[in-house]
């Protein structure tokens, strides 16, 4: 048997529970009834894997025997709605006596929960809930930020363990548009794709210029616009863009000027300074400003990377 | 001659004569002359004119024959290129069928300026179901640029696995994947639509359609106890269950036709697909109706 092979297996076995072993090594059915009874399942979980390894080993365990093993090992996802929601609130009530906890599922696979917070010994206040949607069989819970900083950590708490993860992180992304959070989270907010069905083929489409079809007037620039136009095209692509209101840029840099002696440029410390772009369309106004001449195309990556990215709040330092 | 008799006169008038005749035939010939002339220039003009008519004819003739010549030289030109055309038309439409009818296969694509978009169109039981599409970036290393795969399919794992490494891998697997989420997805939507007369309660299920419980009963408005089932598919890559729980509400100990029937319900479970096995009960349920009726 191959070393790599043996790895293989004996990582994809150490990631079962001692209790489930048995079960899994069955399901697999590859040792044999007889072989298995020779492994004593009490010992310490090594030395079972040891004994395991040599077992398949003798029968000569190949690339697909292990990739089969693996496959039954994944651990799936079995999200049950019921299960969950009484885990959640388990959890909050254990913790704080004075919570109240409300579930409304929705059409989309997400479950919206409305918590009202207390303390041991104020009743829950009902007029600043917080309000949490989760959409079951993803790793993603979106948050109202209408909550009171301490209650953080017993929330994330709640999620984790009723979802059956391990932990919660945070992400650097904010915006009232569930939607478009969604969208951006989710990976969705691209949804044109090429196939042979299409009607309108992509190379024949216009450019969405508005130059006039008069062909007696003629724009000494158009090469410069075009080229921003396909830029444009390629960064922004033709797709509606997700609605953010801000991006905000938290710099801690140090000055960089072409001057010789300047102050500025002497200093030691970084200097921290926010840059905060706000608008109704954050994206679509992005997208505007090269076509309308207000900037250079192509824009900094760090305007055009918060879709991709998923983040719109940056901590910028120098490396 | 008259006599010399009028001696005096007679010769007189005789020249007289004479010189008339001589006039006389001095101005005829003069007259034919220019007569004579006369049809000379006119002779001449009409040999003039006959040969410009000559000509003009030879030149109406020529250009006739040369147009003539022109149109036979176009017209088997233009029935060529109308089949020619008709002939490229059909091509197209041929083709355009074939890349449509690639759909059938279950995977296909189309060349991209960056690269590929795959699109995976599902299917179960002969049923033609959701597409999906995955817009590769051909580079290296090799990149997914967007896709319509919903969230809760292992996109990432599967990548990660295998993109790199082996793309016709990672094709399958996510085929896998799609078809057996789309054929669940099918069970479970058909149960709703098909069968909601059996059932007695709403059906659980999740985003993956891999754990689903509901409460039915044989003959529904009977008096006979409804059956609890819960269906787990623990292999996101088949479309029958991994493990069935049926129990009966509401009777403790089961009598032995009851607990036969729910041992025989968790088989059928994990072996036919969960609509064909309630259309199997409603089938039941009919013969059971006929026989009452008779």
């Amino acid at each position: 048997m191959d070393e790599t092979v043996a790895e293989f297996i004996k990582r994809t076995i150490l990631k079962i529970p001692m209790n489930e072993l048995t079960t899994i090594l069955k399901a697999w059915d590859f040792l044999s009834e007889n072989q298995l009874q020779t492994v004593n399942f009490r010992q310490r979980k090594e030395s079972v894997v040891q004994h395991l390894i040599h077992l398949c080993e003798e029968k000569r365990a190949s690339l697909s025997d292990a990739a089969l093993l693996d496959i039954i090992c994944e651990d799936v996802d079995l999200f049950d709605m019921k299960q969950f929601k009484n885990s959640f609130k388990k959890i909050l009530q254990r913790a704080l006596k004075n919570v109240t906890v409300s579930f409304r599922e929705t059409e989309e696979n997400a479950v919206w929960i409305r918590i009202a917070w207390g303390t041991q010994y104020t009743k829950p206040n009902q007029y600043k809930p917080t309000y949490v949607v989760y959409y079951s069989q993803t790793p993603y819970a979106f948050m109202s930020s209408s909550m009171l900083r301490r209650n953080t950590p017993l929330l994330g708490q709640a999620l984790t363990v009723a979802s059956k993860h391990h932990q919660i992180v945070k992400m650097d992304l904010r915006s009232r548009y569930l939607d478009s959070l969604k969208a951006i989270v989710f990976k969705q907010y691209n949804q044109t794709f090429e196939t042979h069905n299409s009607t309108t083929p992509l190379q024949e489409r216009s450019l969405g210029l508005d130059i006039n079809m008069d062909s007696r007037i003629i724009h000494e620039n158009i090469v410069e616009k075009e080229r921003v136009q396909r830029i444009t095209q390629e960064t922004f692509g033709d797709y509606p863009q997700p609605q953010l209101e801000f991006a905000q840029y938290k710099l801690e840099t140090k000055f960089k000027s072409g001057l010789n002696g300047s102050i500025l440029a002497e200093r030691e410390e970084p200097l921290r300074c926010l840059i905060k772009f706000s608008s109704p369309h954050l994206l679509e106004a992005l997208k505007s400003l090269a076509p309308a001449g207000i900037a250079d195309a192509p824009l900094s990556p760090l305007l055009t990377c918060i879709p991709n990215k998923r983040m719109n709040y940056f901590k910028i330092r120098d490396k | 001659m008259a006599g010399i008799l009028a001696p005096g006169l007679g010769v007189l008038a005789h020249l007289e004569r004479l010189e008339t005749q001589v006039s006389r035939s001095r101005k005829q010939s003069e007259e034919l002359q220019s007569v004579q002339a006369q049809e000379g220039a006119l002779g001449t003009k009409i040999h003039k004119l006959r040969r410009l008519r000559d000509e003009l004819r030879a030149a109406v003739r020529h250009r006739r024959a040369s147009v003539k010549a022109c149109i036979a030289n176009v017209e088997p030109n233009q029935t060529v290129e109308i089949n020619e055309q008709e002939a490229l038309e059909e091509k197209l439409g041929n083709v355009k069928a074939i890349l449509q009818a690639y759909h059938f296969t279950g995977l296909s694509g189309k060349l991209t300026s960056r690269g590929v978009c795959v699109c995976i169109n599902t299917a179960f039981e002969g049923n033609l179901l959701d597409s999906y599409f995955v817009d590769l970036v051909i580079q290296k290393p090799l990149r997914i640029h967007h896709h319509s795969v919903p969230v809760f399919i292992p996109l990432e794992e599967i990548a990660a696995k295998y993109l790199q490494t082996n793309i016709q891998h990672f094709l399958f697997s996510l085929c896998e994947y799609l078809n057996a989420y789309s054929g669940r997805k099918y069970q479970a939507d058909r149960l709703q639509s098909d069968f909601a007369a059996l059932l007695t309660g709403p059906l659980q299920r999740n985003p993956l359609c891999n754990l689903l419980s509901f409460t039915y009963k044989l003959d529904p408005g009977g008096q006979s106890f409804p059956f609890c089932a819960r269906l787990l598919y623990k292999d996101l890559t088949a479309t029958l269950p991994t493990d069935v729980t049926v129990t009966c509400q509401g009777v403790e100990a089961l009598s032995t036709s009851w607990e036969e029937q729910r041992a025989s319900h968790e088989t059928l479970f994990c072996t036919k697909p969960l609509h064909q096995v309630f259309a199997s009960f409603a089938r039941k349920g009919e013969k059971l109706d006929m026989s009452l009726v008779s």
